[in-house]
């Protein structure tokens, strides 16, 4: 009786895909500052008021930077030993066209330790346009993870990849691609298709991994499991609640599917995972 | 023959002077722990985690039951060790400090640092000299607190966290100087570690393990990074202290940085008087998948092929044991512990060679170990009657990405953990063999580690259990759900009784035997 409910109930937790993209680690743009994030890993301040100064202006800048004011903020304006990094700088970032920046280098901070400088007003407009050039390659440039794009996945070879699928690989144990891989690319890019690949992790599972319960008659059992550890098995009911059972109590043992998976991790060359990323790429 | 014997009676009698100068200066209890205390992040200066307490047999193990549960109360799990000095327990998240009572677990005092936005990733403990506490906070501040009442002594700023600096470092103390790691991997920085003035917090020293603005040594190829994140061990003898170096910046550009990239991924011996450099050692030269070998520096005195040694070993982030020297930092053994498919060989001064195939691509190239590593920042322990590391350990895979369009600032590429098994495991350090491993679930372990006289291993699995080991062979002898164990159980005997204290989730939990 138990045997027959707890098979239902595993043949009822067959779920069905969903599009699940996977995004890169890095925080999205404009997201609420996260205090578990590095502050450098979140976005930099940028120049307010958007600015256009010539190339010219910004090579003259940066020469002119590097002589007055680099060996305090840096040659690149991100600080140096005594001088803050200026593209973080929230004055900067509400500079426009030099009218918060001029009156500064005018003045100085002797309290700060910066002095004043005198300079023709060529010189530092073009100052200020290297520091405000630089202000925004950082914030372009971000310090996070970057992004893979799928064109840069497409290097191998579909037909080899075909032949490793079928063949050296194994792949048709358990999957088909006119069943369980049909569309697949439509359902997944890039990315997401190679994670997917190699490692099916996460939500939706494509076979939960079972628990095989054999009974001292010999009788077997199998639930789809819900956790384990060294010492417990937990298992759904057929109403869908955990169920814990203590190993020692049960003879069980765990089928996951996602085993086969892990040793083939083991075993691609890259070339392998390119060229079976490739013919995957195909299924659409 | 006499006059051999003169001369070494002479160098005996200069080394003995030597000792006592430092012996002013070096708490002895450091060196040779008393069992009612756990006055240092490892316990004592070796980084063994072993204690010498033997009342928790593997016979008596499993009546251990729960004699106090201290709640933090914060969302942030704990993932420090606890300090014990004068019965008092310190134990810390990032921007808290407690000050419990050992045996009650009633609270004396707490601190609370105000909000800042530096990266609030962990905390791994506080430091103790004297009557003086001291807490690293996410923002890079270093502040000393009366031991008593925690009303604050001193606060000083140890880096620019403005500049992507942050802290989660339990401080290394030899004699007055308070040595305090950072870390920072999403900016191009350089890696530091400053010495403050244990009494006043006035700046000692800054070793620099890459090049600060406008120095030029070392000569790190162009990289910058190698933060010292993760606490030190000492060697009294010979007045060294062992730190491990994190990953160069920018992280998965290698271009940007050509070379071996000193003293990045290393492990370097500091003169703590001085700061200076008097050895370093290369775990992954010229590093491009951010394997820090920020893990413990272990102080083994065994011998090793027959003749006694001074020798440092360490399972490190990259997936290989090494067996140092520690008087010069010459390689005895390199051995992997883990999967591991990044290296073409072991060169000529035991260091593995990067296969060049293995850097990461525009495509992606598929790599082990994978980027949480084949350990990290949980402390093993090593136990002398084996001769065992026993170790935190994965085997697992990640795929690695690196375009010219990625940049050399910060991360500079893209990496994806793919899979990973856990497992604690037996090193022996004669051979880097394993000895046993006992898997401890999927995905990378969190647990460190603490071994006992009596032959015990206590941690924890991937299913927030404290589990008790037999250390000869692994067996388990004692479980307890308690909450994810995110770094290694302490213990200490007081009134007769031994305790075993460890972090579950947010909370402590002290066992004892009934």
């Amino acid at each position: 009786m138990l045997c027959a409910v707890l098979l239902a109930a595993s043949l009822l937790m067959a779920q069905a895909p969903v599009n699940s993209q996977t995004q890169g680690r890095g925080p999205a743009k404009g997201a609420p500052r996260d205090p578990t994030q590095s502050p450098a890993s979140q976005s930099r301040p940028k120049s307010a008021t958007p600015q256009a100064y010539s190339a010219e202006q910004i090579r003259a800048g940066e020469s002119r930077f590097a002589a007055q004011c680099g060996f305090c903020h840096g040659r690149d304006a991100a600080g140096g030993e005594t001088g803050p990094d200026l593209t973080r700088s929230p004055l900067v970032a509400e500079d426009n066209r030099g009218d918060k920046i001029a009156p500064l280098l005018r003045v100085g901070r002797p309290d700060a330790g910066m002095p004043a400088f005198k300079l023709p007003d060529s010189e530092l407009t073009s100052i200020v346009a290297f520091v405000h050039s630089q202000m925004d390659k950082f914030a372009a440039l971000g310090g996070g993870r970057r992004a893979v794009d799928p064109g840069d996945l497409a290097t191998g070879n579909a037909a080899d990849g075909r032949a490793y699928f079928n063949g050296a690989g194994g792949c048709t144990a358990c999957h088909s691609v006119t069943g369980d891989l049909a569309g697949i690319a439509t359902r997944y890019e890039g990315l997401a298709l190679l994670q997917r690949m190699l490692y099916p992790a996460g939500r939706p599972a494509p076979a939960p991994p079972k628990a095989i319960f054999t009974l001292a008659s010999g009788q077997t059992i199998v639930a789809p499991l819900a956790a384990e550890d060294e010492f417990t098995v937990t298992v759904l009911d057929p109403l869908g609640a955990r169920q814990m059972y203590k190993r020692e109590a049960v003879k069980v043992k765990i089928e996951n599917t996602l085993a086969a998976h892990f040793d083939q991790l083991g075993k691609y060359t890259d070339s392998d995972m390119h060229n079976v990323y490739a013919y995957l790429a195909t299924l659409k | 023959m006499r006059h051999t014997r003169v001369l070494f009676r002479i160098a005996a009698l200069f080394g003995f002077a030597a000792m006592l100068a430092r012996a002013q200066a070096v708490d002895p209890k450091l060196v040779h722990p008393p069992a009612d205390a756990w006055l240092t992040y490892h316990g004592d200066y070796s980084g063994r985690r072993h204690s010498q307490l033997a009342q928790i047999t593997p016979e008596n193990v499993g009546q251990l039951q729960q004699v106090w549960r201290f709640q933090t109360g914060q969302n942030q799990a704990i993932k420090a060790s606890p300090i014990l000095a004068n019965g008092v327990l310190y134990i810390t998240t990032p921007d808290n400090i407690w000050a419990i009572d050992a045996r009650t677990a009633q609270e004396l005092w707490h601190y609370q640092y105000p909000p800042n936005d530096a990266f609030h990733i962990g905390h791994r403990g506080a430091a103790v000299y004297k009557d003086t506490v001291y807490l690293t906070t996410p923002d890079c501040h270093l502040i000393a607190f009366n031991a008593k009442d925690g009303t604050i002594k001193w606060d000083v700023v140890i880096a620019d966290a403005k500049k992507g600096y942050w802290s989660t470092n339990a401080p290394l103390i030899v004699g007055n100087h308070v040595m305090v790691g950072v870390s920072g991997d999403f900016d191009n920085l350089p890696g530091q570690l400053k010495s403050v003035d244990a009494d006043t917090g006035k700046t000692q020293w800054i070793f620099y393990s890459t090049p600060p603005p406008g120095g030029k040594e070392p000569d790190s190829g162009g990289a910058t990074g190698g933060q010292m994140w993760n606490t030190g061990t000492y060697d009294p003898e010979l007045n060294l202290v062992f730190v491990g170096t994190g990953n160069p910046t920018p992280v998965l550009n290698g271009e940007a940085r050509p070379g071996d990239n000193p003293w990045t991924c290393s492990i370097v011996a500091l003169n703590p008087d001085t700061g200076k450099l008097v050895w370093g050692f290369q775990a992954s030269p010229h590093d491009t998948h951010d394997w820090d070998a920020s893990e413990v520096p272990v102080l083994v005195d065994a011998d090793f092929n027959g003749q006694p040694r001074k020798l440092l070993v360490q399972a490190s982030r990259n997936g290989y044991f090494f067996v140092l020297d520690r008087t010069n930092g010459k390689n005895l053994l390199t051995a992997p512990f883990a999967t591991v498919n990044w290296a073409q060989g072991i060169d000529a001064l035991g260091r593995p060679i990067p296969d060049p195939a293995k850097r990461p691509s525009k495509d992606g190239v598929l790599v082990a170990p994978n980027e949480s590593g084949a350990t990290n920042f949980r402390p093993p322990s090593f136990d002398p009657k084996t001769g065992f590391l026993i170790v935190s350990a994965q085997d697992g895979y990640g795929i690695y990405f690196f375009k010219t369009d990625h940049g050399s600032y910060g991360w500079a590429g893209a990496d994806y953990n793919l899979a990973g098994k856990s497992f604690l495991r037996a090193i022996d350090y004669r051979t880097g063999r394993i000895a046993w491993n006992h898997p401890i679930g999927d995905g990378a372990g969190t647990a460190g580690v603490l071994t006992t006289e009596a032959g015990l291993t206590f941690s924890g699995d991937n299913s927030n259990n404290a589990i008790a080991f037999r250390t000869s062979d692994g067996t388990t002898l004692w479980h307890e759900n308690i909450g994810r164990i995110q770094n290694a159980p302490v213990t200490y005997q007081l009134d007769g009784k031994q305790y075993l204290v460890v972090g579950g989730g947010a909370s402590l939990y002290a066992f004892a035997l009934p």
